[in-house]
């Protein structure tokens, strides 16, 4: 069990640096490219500046995902450095549940708001439909869900050894 | 929902994420108000609507891969030939450095792990008191916050709405008057220890500025190109981050492909932290606004103040409370848009407001219990937080100096920008 998680992880890391190194590679030739064609050939894509700002929202959803993993999360922690050892680690998993459930709550309204833009069959880029585009919503916070799960599972596991 | 209030505040110090405790929050509003929670999914995909914002990844990913080359040492290389010869030449080099650097690099800490490590030991090793060196580098690390192309002056455009352009513009005053107050003070403490003048060597300036050819055109790309309407900031980053990456991979080649992937997940997980932030955010403000908590808050605070000094005093005391416990992204993205229309009820411009908003939260750093460039410091030179905390004390103070004029000196950050 702790071995296939584990390999999950590695395997995980790789996919979100993959996605992540295409998603930012992508999003900085499109822009470049779009200088280069107005300046000197006066044209350029018409869905090109739509595109760069979904790269946007795409790389902050993989990010966030993957500042989970890396446990990089912006918190405000006042507490933990006055809080005993045990109450700390409690107060992490309590904090990482509460997390999970936040994410799961949006991954499912994201996923309803999908199947909503399925039905009226919006479009972004000119034609492409919208849930395509937008479909990174549910499962980015679907990954943050499970991944603060882990962490709370990890967290009260180092408690118990 | 005041329950609810309470609740979510003690999960933000126990250490809750904090995208998780506004996302809650704004949810509980939104279901109180029988809003349907899909607009949490539809204010989220709204970052997608913000323009600009590209300018924000392409930017820290520009900023890490410089500070992982060798572009640190030649900076401070070049900075010592130019002001290294003065009396007190020393510190000048690592406030200009520094500032420099994170103007660049977004003040997320890696000015002090960039720089820092070049600049503390040759400061010791010049013979500059110790508690001196420390708070020097401690607080030179998030230096440079108001210049362009800084991270926190582009997301406070985007989030106030305010052209981005005139707020590079209006930070360099600010900046300067930070940098001549902590310059001044540096050179009056070392006043007793005065070592000879050296000599300004041609030479020595020429061989820096070679060594550094390939990074010296950068600025004036990104502000000549913003300024002379070529292109807008988030594809004056687009051209930053592709050139930075051309240099340092292929025509230096200090940094190897195979390190890459590191870089990119470093910097796309500040993005992604700093973004997800903001799209909840979005959602919460949404909220907001539709509940009137603007106005409430407009009327509560005309209650306290009627004049725009006063106003400025409040807003003082109170960002100085808020850089203390909340980083300087998320109260951007949380706080600008509750204090926006109550500024403009007191007549602050917007630029000016967003100039002192940042100026104040760059002290964040440095006050406890959470400033971010205190750890960083006490992790890096191995100093016990209290050492380090009493060691940037008069520094904090200097800047608290700057931020009180910034603040009550309108003329610092508006003069420069064009009036339209």
């Amino acid at each position: 069990m702790a071995g296939l998680l584990k390999r999950l992880d590695a395997f995980g890391r790789v996919v979100e640096n993959i996605v992540l190194a295409a998603l930012l590679s992508g999003m900085m030739l499109l822009a470049v490219g779009q200088i280069v064609l107005r300046e000197f050939f006066d044209t350029g894509f018409a869905w090109g500046d739509e595109l760069v700002r979904l790269a946007v929202l795409w790389l902050a959803l993989v990010g966030s995902v993957a500042a989970c993993r890396d446990q990089r999360h912006i918190r405000i922690d006042l507490l933990s450095p006055l809080l005993p050892e045990k109450a700390v680690k409690l107060a992490r998993i309590l904090v990482d549940l509460f997390a999970a459930l936040v994410a799961l709550v949006i991954a499912w309204h994201a996923w309803r708001y999908l199947g909503l833009e399925i039905e009226y069959q919006d479009t972004v880029l000119v034609a492409t439909p919208a849930w395509v585009a937008h479909s990174i919503v549910p499962l980015a916070f679907a990954l943050l869900a499970y991944r603060f799960v882990i962490g709370a599972l990890s967290s009260a596991g180092e408690r118990s050894r | 929902m005041i329950a609810v209030s309470i609740i979510l505040l003690l999960l933000a110090i126990l250490g809750a994420p904090l995208f998780a405790v506004i996302a809650a929050s704004a949810m509980a509003g939104f279901h109180r108000e029988d809003t349907d929670l899909m607009n949490m999914a539809l204010e989220i995909q709204s970052i997608a609507d913000l323009p600009f914002l590209a300018a924000i990844p392409l930017f820290t990913f520009a900023g890490y891969l410089l500070s992982e080359s060798k572009a640190p040492a030649r900076l401070v290389r070049v900075s010592n030939a130019v002001l290294g010869w003065m009396p007190g030449g020393l510190a000048l080099v690592c406030l200009a450095a520094c500032a420099f650097f994170t103007a660049f690099t977004g003040a997320s800490g890696v000015t002090i792990i960039a720089l820092g490590a070049i600049l503390y030991p040759a400061l010791q090793q010049a013979g500059y008191d110790d508690r001196f060196n420390l708070g020097l580098v401690t607080s030179s690390g998030s230096l440079g916050l108001l210049f362009a192309p800084s991270l926190p002056l582009i997301l406070y455009g985007v989030v106030a709405e305010v052209p981005i352009d005139s707020l590079f513009l209006a930070g360099i005053l600010p900046g300067l008057a930070m940098l001549v107050l902590l310059g001044g003070y540096s050179l009056w403490v070392n006043r007793q220890h005065r070592r000879p003048l050296g000599e300004f060597s041609w030479r020595e300036t020429g061989a820096a500025l070679r060594e550094a050819v390939w990074e010296l055109p950068l600025p004036f790309v990104v502000l000549g190109g913003i300024y002379s309407g070529f292109f807008a900031v988030s594809e004056a980053a687009a051209i930053t981050a592709l050139y930075v990456l051309l240099v340092e991979v292929l025509i230096l080649r200090e940094i190897a492909w195979r390190e890459l992937p590191h870089v990119v997940r470093q910097s796309m997980v500040l993005v992604g932290g700093i973004l997800l932030i903001l799209g909840v955010s979005l959602a919460s403000t949404n909220y907001m606004i539709g509940a009137g908590v603007p106005q409430m808050l407009f009327e509560y605070v005309q209650g306290l103040v009627s004049s725009q000094l006063s106003f400025l005093l409040l807003l003082l005391v109170f960002l100085l409370i808020l850089g203390a416990i909340l980083d300087i992204f998320s109260a951007i993205v949380l706080v600008v848009p509750l204090i926006l229309p109550l500024a403009a009820g007191y007549d602050v411009h917007p630029v000016h407001l967003g100039i002192v908003f940042l100026a104040a939260m760059q002290l964040g750093y440095l006050t406890p219990p959470v400033g971010l460039n205190l750890f960083i410091a006490s992790y890096r030179f191995e100093k016990p937080i209290m050492h380090v905390y009493a060691a940037t004390l008069p520094f904090l103070l200097i800047l608290l100096l700057s931020v009180v004029l910034i603040a009550f000196l309108p003329g610092l950050s508006l003069g420069l920008v064009p009036k339209g």
